[in-house]
């Protein structure tokens, strides 16, 4: 306990920046390779959806926001979807994501570590982070109808 | 590990200062307080609070992060305030170390899985004191990945999570030492071959255990994709698949074809339960259920000594409709054998853009827990009245028979959730049972209560702003078995009222 003191009162110290931005983050995608969230990210805008094969709201929103991804491609709007699923589950992610008719980006965060950098504590939760990484939405679960709300602020952010 | 940290900590305070870099502090904040009582418990009215504060600092390439717990009750005993997670970490395109607490699964997790459960509190059953559920490696670890290789090297000491941060010594929460080494090499754009190397430093022991694996992932036409694991010890004969060999076998299989998409796994798991705190944990084979009665009826997996397989396949129709059925079948053989077997059918139909209807049946045979014959149902219907109300109705039932019980077991689960602008959640859920180790008050022994035994409880969820929510908790509300991204945790049964505070910053 006596580090804790100076530990935080170090982190004070210097330069800070007030509202956090995304951290350049390595996940495995659907083929096992490692990638880094600036190869990956959307020159405008990024979404970002955090999902798992076992949540069913997920399940509804997702072909969603492969409708969106397709609407938005030539906005340089780019959708990267995030799978909490564990070992258990990590079988289904591929055949799951592809049947449902995914195309974007599938990234896996088998120990949920990405999902606590990001301050994320549930899923679904969705993310909209501009070119400069900074999160300017936060959604988290989803029910019927909500797309359109996250529609309109894809547009009400492209317009800024 | 105090020497690292402060060895951390003066690189980092010479980077900060040599480049002058900006840096973003960023957090998380969960305030747990509780009043009210474990059911059959003297100890009523108990009030306690538990507070979980992570605090990050990021530059450019350098990062540091705490995690610090505190919790409080009238019992001084039960009560700490700890840093219960540091961490420092270099990382650039090609290369991260991470020195202090960190999360790392080799290969499929046969020989090491840790892992964190976002937003979880954790009670321990024997002194009732809170903490997160995760288990992490406290030590150093290096990942350096290129165009055609990813490695992994680690020194570290698992934790044992069943162990609270009260328990003295701390040592004793983290028991093993473990070295470890990892190599993935994408043979071609469809091959990726690897091996791991893992040494265990147990202790009261002087030698150390070594264990070996390999593992591929290979993606074949007609968009199926092949994979698997085999660990071994040592010590034991490499590809001998008997009972006296300690060896985990993994592999899978997956297709898809449209809307198309199958699953199939096979497990073969002896004496694999490495160090005196298992911290390995592989893939369990066994459906991850959302659905309450199913949930805490998940089958724990045996690495001692389990066989199994697993298939799933899903259909997704261009309407919004779709089917998934699972089967799943695990036999354990350590004393005697045993069979655990499950078939899973659920159906998901879109009436319109404001209506679904989904239906679950499943059946099961489950010996460790002494059920047979298990038939669990379940109809739930998710209507929106416009684009910012809906209702879900869920309703739930389950019966088996248990072996020592004349009488079936019946589970009951009821739930009606209002959902308002999505700020505002409020939802009443009914569970009762005949369970007889549930309706059983162990303080009345030798009587044994058989009356059915109910919960009521009512929840709200109201999202203050995009960094606040606070979520309240009133009534009676069952435990048992939960299972979160394929971690399998014990619930406490809990009465009296709960709020949760949660705060991004």
């Amino acid at each position: 306990m006596k580090i804790l003191l100076p530990v935080l009162l170090f982190l004070f110290v210097g330069s800070t920046r007030i509202d956090p931005t995304i951290p350049n983050f390595r996940l495995k995608d659907l083929n096992n390779r490692t990638v880094s969230y600036e190869k990956v990210k959307g020159e405008n805008l990024t979404v970002i959806d955090f999902w798992a094969t076992w949540c069913k709201p997920c399940i509804i929103s997702m072909p969603k926001f492969a409708e969106m991804d397709e609407e938005f491609k030539d906005e340089d709007v780019k959708f990267i979807g995030i799978s909490i699923d564990g070992p258990r589950n990590q079988a289904k992610v591929k055949p799951f994501i592809k049947s449902l008719g995914i195309e974007y980006t599938i990234l896996r965060d088998i120990d949920t570590s990405v999902m606590a950098r990001l301050r994320v504590s549930a899923v679904p939760t969705l993310l909209i982070v501009n070119s400069d990484n900074e999160v300017l939405y936060m959604h988290e679960g989803y029910k019927a109808g909500e797309e359109v709300e996250i529609r309109e602020k894809i547009l009400e952010l492209l317009e800024k | 590990m105090r020497k690292f940290f402060f060895l951390a900590l003066t690189l980092f305070q010479l980077f900060i200062f040599s480049n002058k870099v900006l840096g973003q502090v960023y957090g998380t904040n969960t305030f747990e307080f509780q009043l009210g009582n474990l059911p059959f418990e003297d100890d009523r009215y108990l009030t306690t609070s538990y507070d979980q504060l992570n605090l990050f600092y990021d530059t450019d390439k350098i990062s540091f992060f705490t995690k610090v717990e505190q919790f409080l009750t009238p019992h001084k005993n039960r009560n700490y305030f700890e840093l219960t997670q540091k961490q420092f970490q270099f990382q650039d395109d090609h290369l991260r170390i991470r020195i202090g607490n960190f999360y790392e699964t080799l290969g499929y997790g046969l020989l090491l899985r840790s892992y964190d459960i976002p937003g979880s509190v954790y009670e321990n059953e024997f002194d009732r004191t809170r903490y997160t559920f995760l288990r992490d490696l406290e030590g150093v670890s290096v990942n350096a990945n290129g165009d055609w290789f990813e490695l992994k090297a680690l020194r570290a000491e698992p934790l044992n999570n069943l162990i609270p941060p009260t328990f003295e010594p701390d040592s004793v929460r983290r028991p093993d030492l473990v070295e470890a080494l990892q190599g993935n090499f994408y043979a071609t754009d469809q091959i990726t071959v690897g091996g791991a190397l893992v040494r265990v430093n147990t202790p009261f022991s002087g030698d150390f255990q070594e264990y070996g694996s390999v593992m591929s992932d290979i993606q074949l036409p007609f968009n199926i994709q092949l994979f698997g694991e085999y660990a071994f010890s040592t010590s034991s004969q490499f590809l001998s698949f008997t009972s006296q060999n300690s060896y985990a076998l993994y592999s899978g299989l997956n297709f898809f074809k449209d809307s198309f998409g199958l699953s199939f796994e096979y497990k073969d798991y002896s004496n694999f339960l490495l160090g005196s705190a298992a911290f390995n944990d592989p893939p369990s084979l066994i459906k991850e259920h959302t659905y309450p009665v199913l949930n805490r009826s998940t089958h724990v997996v045996n690495t001692a000594s389990e066989t199994g397989v697993q298939l799933e396949i899903f259909y997704n129709f261009e309407a919004g409709h779709s089917i998934v059925a699972n089967y799943t079948s695990a036999t354990n053989n350590v004393f005697l054998r045993q069979q655990f077997y499950e078939y899973f059918l659920e159906g998901s139909y879109k009436v319109n853009e404001t209506l679904t209807l989904k239906s679950f049946f499943d059946f099961a045979k489950d010996d460790p827990k002494l059920e047979d014959n298990r038939i669990s149902v379940g109809f739930i219907v998710d209507k929106s009245f416009t684009k910012s109300q809906n209702v879900i109705v869920d309703l739930q039932y389950q019966t088996f028979d248990r072996q020592f019980e004349p009488d079936k077991t019946q589970n009951y689960f009821a739930s009606l959730a209002f959902a308002f602008n999505s700020d505002l959640t409020i939802s009443t859920v009914f569970e009762a049972t005949t369970d007889i180790l549930l309706t059983d008050n162990p303080n009345t022994f030798p009587e044994i209560e058989e009356d059915i035994r109910t919960w009521l409880g009512f929840n709200s969820l109201y999202k203050i702003n995009s960094s606040n929510s606070l979520a309240v908790f009133a009534g009676k509300r069952r435990g048992g078995p939960a299972c979160t991204s394929g971690i399998c945790y014990e619930i406490l049964d809990f009465e009296g009222v709960e709020l949760r505070l949660n705060t991004r910053f």
